[in-house]
């Protein structure tokens, strides 16, 4: 392809890619996002392929293998455009099927099409169903519109004109004020005003500045950013080249989980296309504005999400992060000037900027504005990507998006925000998603994961959890985060293994305000957000793991037996055969029983019975 | 240690100390792990002390300084893995392997080892069999996986 | 000419050489800021988080610690509040419960308020100061030692523990670590998880009138500002 040298060339090659489109008379969206690739999505589109030419149908027929849709736990997903016939859980098998049923005869196959878990009702088409219907797809949708590995894909969508917009008027201020009056807020966890950080960028001394995009995406449980990385790669480099505009930087940087290898893979792809057409470079589009991005892999550390972690990382070092005593918008990598922004945050911008503050400002709440994405996970019918105004209750998103609990037991809390939230109990679903509405209930947004849990989940071993993550993944710098989470996990473990004392909460709770108030970054600041949050809501069950020396939602391994119901027991045998210890015995057909001396608890007989038979007490 | 290999991973990168992690990552990936000779030529070859090559080799979790096993079994136990179980699956290949997390089986055919995310939390629980991903996995799923890998011998990365 | 600035600590209004650091600043004066990884004329890390300090700016007070805050014209610091003698106390009993028998660390746990331990004692042989690491030139500028490994896993050590031949045998790493000050053979027994202070009679002193540096022991092991006349 020819470099684009005008803002003219790059339009006539949109309306040129249009046509070009308008030529096929269906096309099949293909999901190839990680979730569908587990689900072996490459051999379907391989399969698709061939189908295709056997039928001599590769001139009408176009294929598009898209990033993530979000829906992951029903893939692989197919859509037949133009009817947006949606069809899931598709295997190679179906592709026989689907294109001379569905695009040669306008067939619907009725086994592939979605079943409502929630009211069991089947729906043909992607808009009418539940889960898509409640949100608001603002930066997701278009996942499903292109090919990640296309740059023509994306300009024929309008990719890339909100770039010519700023580049053919827009002055620096112009742009900054107008995501100033968007209220657009970080969406890496902090809800920081990112125009402010532009503004403080842009003024700072200094001629050599950089933009960063930090998709270390470290929350466990949260994946909306290898979703937008993977899916739309082109969306997030354009973001940062108007970012890049505004404040007068000359170079990017994407930082990448190595643990993520599609997103890392179609961002470098990305980055090679917008060189090759001219959108990256010297002298782009024919103004004076250069800007190139690098593509730099993380080495697996959670505290590499941290600002100065992260740029200590891009400069080659471990990654501990520094006293931000000056902020890194005037000394940040390499000393320079630097503005850092999650995906999600970059992703938002080319939208503000091509329809305008008021547009996105008409979204979210008073003061969140826009569109959040969410990652649904833990015991929830749907779980997926999902995408909602700002302050949209927690209850509409779980229960209306998710469709409610997928165990059959009754929902106790979400955990929000990853390690550095907390636990809310469902007598709080009535609270706003957005960032001070959940901050002052002792959570926070976050970078949006949202883990459903029931009632067989245990809330110190939640804490206990996160505390165990957190221990791992601290960088060890600073006595508060080093010695700090370490004293309050053994405390927890003491109070998990039927050993604690009630002095013990007190000092839990000194503890953690100590932690949060004295630690040098924001990994050890909000590391006693779990354990806060769990003592808040949830006290009566610290209670009982030390006064009555009870887990009540049987899961702390100390505080239970297993043990086997001769009355439901049939005697198959699969306890015994799985246990790896040799804890079960019993004759074939008869009620076998457990060993409590030689059983590690490891409840692995429990989740292999089909009889239910094996309880917890 | 294949030297030629070595040297077309800092082909471009010599004496750009910044390119460490990336460096280091094609050496994980190239060889399995980090070893001392590796550490030694990527400090001589990037003009890095070997102090600060070995203390971010030891840093990040991405890398390994201890040779691994044919089969590296990742456990996922990113939250959303954690409420579906994961712990369960963590067992049974400890449990069946006889190893703890991060160490590697005598006979050096499996390495177990846990992650923090995989990114697929909508299919949890997750476990990564040398690269190849497998959702919503029980602990059959995991013991007939490790069966039939010990079987044939397994497969290489 | 170096430009001074004038900052007030805890009430009094102080000049000093821009670039300095808040905690030079107070050391220099004689107001005594607890602190130990602290090292004058090398670079400050914040790792042990002792030297904490209230930054107050528009109405609204930051803890930091006061080692990385370098001093600003009109800047207002508090280094003695009763909120950061509690969390310095917390920080202060969180490391002397990892090496209880360093004399070194004891003293400074007493100055910081310590009497009572509530957490089981660990026998560290290192707390991660980080003194040794920043103090070592090593030979030809290179450091033999180093941080390794990351959060509990993190210690200091010479790349695959081996003795490194750049080490210049200068002894410096020895003399600054809080580890080789003698220890006490005094009250540190499992079960008996508190601090006598009885060894160090100024500590005494230190803790009926904090905020105030009385020239102590542990200042000259530690190579404390006003030990070196700074």
């Amino acid at each position: 392809m020819t470099a684009i040298n005008t803002i003219s060339e790059l339009e006539s090659l949109r309306t040129k890619l249009q046509d070009y489109r308008k030529r096929f008379k269906a096309s099949l969206v293909i999901c190839g996002g990680t979730g569908c690739r587990a689900s072996r999505s490459h051999d379907l589109i391989r399969k698709v392929k061939e189908e295709l030419a056997k039928q001599q149908l590769e001139d009408s027929v176009l294929i598009r293998a898209t990033g993530c849709h979000g829906f992951c736990e029903q893939g692989p997903i197919v859509v037949v455009e133009p009817e947006n016939i949606f069809y899931c859980g598709v295997s190679p098998d179906d592709a026989q099927d689907i294109i001379i049923k569905t695009i040669c005869n306008n067939e619907i196959i009725e086994r592939l099409l979605y079943t409502d878990p929630v009211s069991g009702k089947t729906f043909e088409r992607e808009s009418e169903i539940p889960f898509y219907l409640a949100q608001d797809r603002q930066l997701l949708a278009q996942n499903r519109q292109i090919d990640p590995c296309s740059i023509e894909d994306y300009i024929a969508i309008g990719g890339y004109s909100a770039l010519e917009k700023a580049i053919a008027g827009m002055a620096p201020e112009v742009i900054i004020g107008e995501i100033t009056a968007a209220g657009l807020r970080g969406r890496g966890g902090g809800g920081f005003p990112t125009g402010r950080k532009w503004t403080e960028c842009r003024e700072a001394p200094g001629d050599e500045k950089y933009v960063i995009c930090n998709a270390d995406e470290g929350d466990p449980g949260a994946y909306m950013d290898r979703c937008l990385l993977e899916g739309n790669p082109h969306l997030v480099i354009e973001g940062m080249m108007i970012g890049a505009l505004a404040i007068g930087a000359q170079q990017g940087h994407v930082y990448v989980r190595n643990e993520y290898p599609l997103a890392v893979g179609n961002s470098k792809v990305a980055v090679q296309q917008a060189r090759e057409l001219g959108l990256l470079g010297k002298n782009i589009l024919g103004s004076s504005f250069s800007f190139d991005v690098a593509i730099s892999r993380g080495g697996g550390a959670f505290v590499c999400g941290e600002s100065t972690a992260l740029m200590a990382s891009l400069e080659g070092k471990a990654g501990e992060p520094r006293s931000k005593d000056v902020h890194t918008v005037v000394d940040g990598l390499w000393h320079k000037p630097t503005t850092l922004n999650n995906v999600e945050t970059w992703a938002n911008v080319p939208s503000i900027i091509l329809k305008g503050s008021d547009w996105f400002a008409s979204r979210g709440s008073e003061t969140s504005k826009g569109t959040k994405i969410l990652a649904l996970t833990g015991h929830i019918k749907n779980t997926g990507l999902v995408e909602v105004a700002m302050g949209t209750t927690l209850g509409t998103v779980v229960f209306g998006i998710g469709g409610g609990s997928s165990t059959g037991r009754p929902i106790r809390a979400v955990q929000t925000g990853g390690p550095s939230g907390g636990c809310l109990p469902v007598e709080r679903f009535d609270l706003p998603v957005e960032f001070d509405a959940l901050a002052e209930a002792g959570s926070m947004v976050g970078s949006g994961g949202i883990v459903v849990m029931d009632e067989e989940t245990c809330m110190v071993d939640v804490a206990k959890y996160f505390l165990t993550f957190l221990q791992d993944e601290s960088c060890g710098k600073c006595v508060s985060c080093r010695l700090g989470i370490d004293r309050m996990l053994e405390i927890i473990t003491d109070i998990t293994e039927g050993h604690g004392k009630p002095e013990q909460i007190e000092l839990l709770e000194e503890l953690a305000y100590t932690i949060s108030e004295t630690a040098l970054c924001g990994l050890g600041k909000t590391a006693a957000n779990p354990v806060l949050s769990t003592l808040r809501y949830f006290r009566e069950e610290y209670d009982a793991h030390i006064r009555q020396n009870k887990c009540p939602a049987g899961v702390c391994q100390a505080l239970i037996t297993y043990s086997i119901d001769p009355e439901k027991c049939t005697g198959c045998g699969i306890c015994m055969r799985d246990c790896p210890f040799d804890a079960v015995s019993g004759e074939k057909k008869t009620p076998h029983v457990i060993d409590i001396a030689l059983c590690q608890k490891c409840g692995i007989c429990r989740s292999q019975c089909k009889s239910e038979a094996i309880y917890v007490s | 240690m294949s030297q030629d290999k070595l040297a077309s991973i800092l082909e471009g990168r010599r004496s750009q100390p910044q390119q460490l992690i990336e460096v280091l990552q094609d050496v994980q990936k190239n060889y399995g792990y980090i070893s001392e000779d590796a550490m030694k030529a990527v400090s001589k070859e990037l003009g890095t002390p070997l102090i600060e090559v070995y203390s971010v080799a030891s840093f990040y979790k991405a890398f390994s300084l201890k040779p691994r096993g044919k089969n590296v079994i990742k456990v996922c136990t990113g939250t959303a893995c954690h409420v579906r179980g994961a712990k369960l699956i963590l067992n049974q290949a400890v449990a069946q392997l006889g190893v703890e997390p991060n160490e590697t089986t005598e006979d050096g055919l499996f390495t177990v080892e846990h992650v923090n995310c995989l990114g697929a939390c909508a299919l949890a629980p997750i476990v990564t069999e040398n690269g190849s991903t497998h959702h919503h996995m029980n602990p059959g799923k995991l013991r007939k996986l490790i069966d039939s890998l010990n079987g044939n011998g397994g497969s290489s990365e | 000419m170096i430009k001074q600035v004038t900052i007030n600590i805890d009430g009094i209004d102080i000049s000093v050489a821009k670039g300095s650091s808040v905690l030079d600043a107070a050391l220099g004066y004689g107001i005594c800021i607890p602190h130990l990884c602290r090292l004058p004329y090398i670079s400050d890390i914040g790792a042990c988080r002792l030297c904490i300090v209230e930054h107050v700016k528009d109405g609204r007070s930051k803890i930091t610690t006061s080692c990385t805050l370098l001093v600003q014209e009109g800047m207002v610091i508090l280094s003695n509040t009763e909120r950061i003698r509690k969390l310095r106390h917390n920080i202060a009993e969180l490391i002397v419960a990892e090496a209880p028998n360093s004399r070194a660390i004891q003293d400074l746990a007493i100055r910081c308020g310590v009497r009572e331990v509530r957490y089981p004692f660990r026998n560290s042989d290192c707390i991660l100061c980080g003194r040794c690491v920043r103090a070592c030139t090593g030979k030809f500028g290179v450091k033999p030692i180093g941080f390794v490994g990351r959060g509990k896993d993190r210690r200091v050590e010479a790349p695959f523990d081996l003795r490194s031949e750049l080490c210049n045998e200068c002894g410096r790493c020895i003399d600054l670590c809080p580890m080789t000050v003698l220890p006490c053979d005094g009250p540190m027994k499992e079960g008996e998880e508190r601090l006598c202070g009885k060894c160090e009679s100024k500590m005494g002193l230190a803790e009926e009138t904090p905020g105030f540096c009385v020239f102590c022991d542990l200042g000259e092991g530690f190579q404390c500002e006003r030990f070196l006349g700074g």
